[in-house]
């Protein structure tokens, strides 16, 4: 608001980070099983509806990170690849300009922030994200007294007419974060742990500091495999994945021999 | 307008004018003193009289969110001692009658509906320890609850009052610093 008043032009070509933190996902394709014990986390975590048959079968349902198949080959020799996919926290997103009362914008830490009684329900930005990672709520929330135990009481239970998605569990960063300054110490790496990366079974989800060089997360980015979902769009998202690793690329096709050799960087 | 229909203007408006003074005041007096509360407990009598600490009752506020009321449980361990027997008790009739109900509660195994009187909006997350850890005095926000007979709220605390206590106390302003 004050840069505008100033004259000022906003460089949005680089994104906004000065506190030193940009935090960020590392998915390694590799280790992907499909298990869907991610999205089960994620549910609990973030008191999202439950998605029942006509819900589904209306597309409204609403997976804050889902699992995405894709299937290669013919019968009988398909092969299935798992891609989890979820709030990219681009930061060039195309979600924020499109909202006209600043219920999304990008914070200094990276985060695509989704403020929940800001939001009015335009669904613009739903139709702008090309990664689907928005959703809408199109009904109220019927919650017995039984389901009412089951909440989160850190997350908010999102009403009719507004939007959400993943928000990196910005809850468990800033506990992480009141919990060490309590202590008189500074946010260690691998202290926050979203519900997605704490439930993965196979190590698929690497959370951390994109900023800090020495994170894990800031690590395994440098892996050769890196690439970013759609990534001619110039979002510059803060998700990168890791592509999976085939054993019988060499055989197959030309381009991707090469990549088997840098599976040994995934453990970094 | 015939005489009938004035008279029954006139005391509709009587009537209207008379409920009106009698919110006024009932709201003008619940503003003053906050809500009534199941046991009329005195902050005055344990806070000023007899000088206990508010860590002591509230004791989740230097390491949680919450402040946390003290369970019926917590207000027995003084007061098992400190009961209708003890010579300070009976010298008011109103502290023995409220230290009876404390009892009744605890024999009958039943917790105290407290009404709450600082209420924040579903979507505010606000954490007692952090703001205790930055130095700040229960009184910043909560006023001199030890002079209070009944808890009231003195600080508006919605959000402009938290924003520019965050200004000038440098604290961060991001909106998922209270918004979760």
């Amino acid at each position: 608001m004050k840069q505008a008043a100033e004259g000022k032009e906003q460089d949005t070509s680089k994104p906004v980070t000065s506190i030193g933190r940009r935090w960020g996902m590392v998915v390694d394709l590799d280790r992907c099983t499909g298990c869907q014990a991610c999205v089960v986390a994620c549910h609990a975590e973030n008191n999202i509806a439950l998605n029942l048959e006509d819900v589904v079968l209306q597309q409204r349902a609403i997976n804050w990170i889902r699992i995405e198949r894709y299937w290669e080959g013919e019968y009988p020799n398909v092969k299935a690849r798992f891609l989890p996919m979820f709030c990219q926290h681009c930061n060039n997103a195309p979600c924020e300009p499109v909202c006209p009362v600043y219920a999304t914008y990008h914070n200094q830490e990276g985060l695509n922030v989704q403020v929940y009684n800001r939001c009015i329900g335009t669904r613009y930005c739903a139709n702008n994200c090309p990664y689907h990672a928005r959703f809408f709520n199109f009904w109220e929330r019927d919650l017995d007294d039984t389901h009412r135990e089951y909440l989160n009481p850190n997350v908010t239970v999102r009403t009719k007419g507004i939007m959400e998605k993943c928000t990196f569990c910005v809850q468990r960063i800033r506990k992480s974060e009141w919990e060490r300054r309590q202590a008189d110490e500074e946010l260690q790496d691998g202290d926050v742990q979203p519900a997605c990366v704490q439930a993965c079974p196979t190590d698929t989800l690497v959370f951390g500091n994109l900023e800090d060089e020495n994170s894990r997360a800031a690590q395994l980015a440098q892996n050769k495999r890196h690439y970013r979902v759609m990534e001619n769009l110039g979002t510059d998202t803060n998700v990168i994945y890791l592509k999976k690793v085939d054993p019988h690329a060499s055989e197959t096709s030309p381009a991707h021999a090469g990549t088997a050799a840098d599976a040994g960087g995934n453990s970094a | 307008m015939t005489p009938r229909t004035l008279r029954i203007t006139i005391g509709a408006l009587v009537i209207v004018v008379g409920l009106l003074i009698i919110g006024a005041v009932t709201w003008v007096t619940q503003a003053a003193d906050g809500p009534k509360q199941p046991i009329e407990f005195m902050h005055t009598v344990h806070v000023q009289e007899n000088d206990i600490d508010c860590v002591f009752c509230h004791r989740n506020v230097e390491t949680g969110a919450e402040a946390t009321i003290p369970a019926v449980e917590q207000c027995m361990m003084c007061h098992q001692v400190i009961n209708n027997e003890h010579p300070k008790v009976r010298e008011n009739p109103i502290h023995e009658a409220e230290i009876a109900k404390l009892r009744a509660h605890w024999e009958n195994r039943e917790p105290i509906d407290w009404v709450r009187v600082h209420v924040m909006p579903d979507h505010v997350r606000f954490v007692h320890a952090a703001h205790i850890k930055a130095g700040f005095d229960c009184a910043t926000c909560h006023g001199d609850v030890g002079s209070m007979e009944r808890v009231k709220q003195v600080r508006s605390l919605n959000m402009g009052d938290c924003v520019a206590c965050h200004r000038e106390n440098n604290a961060p302003t991001d909106c998922t610093i209270c918004h979760r």
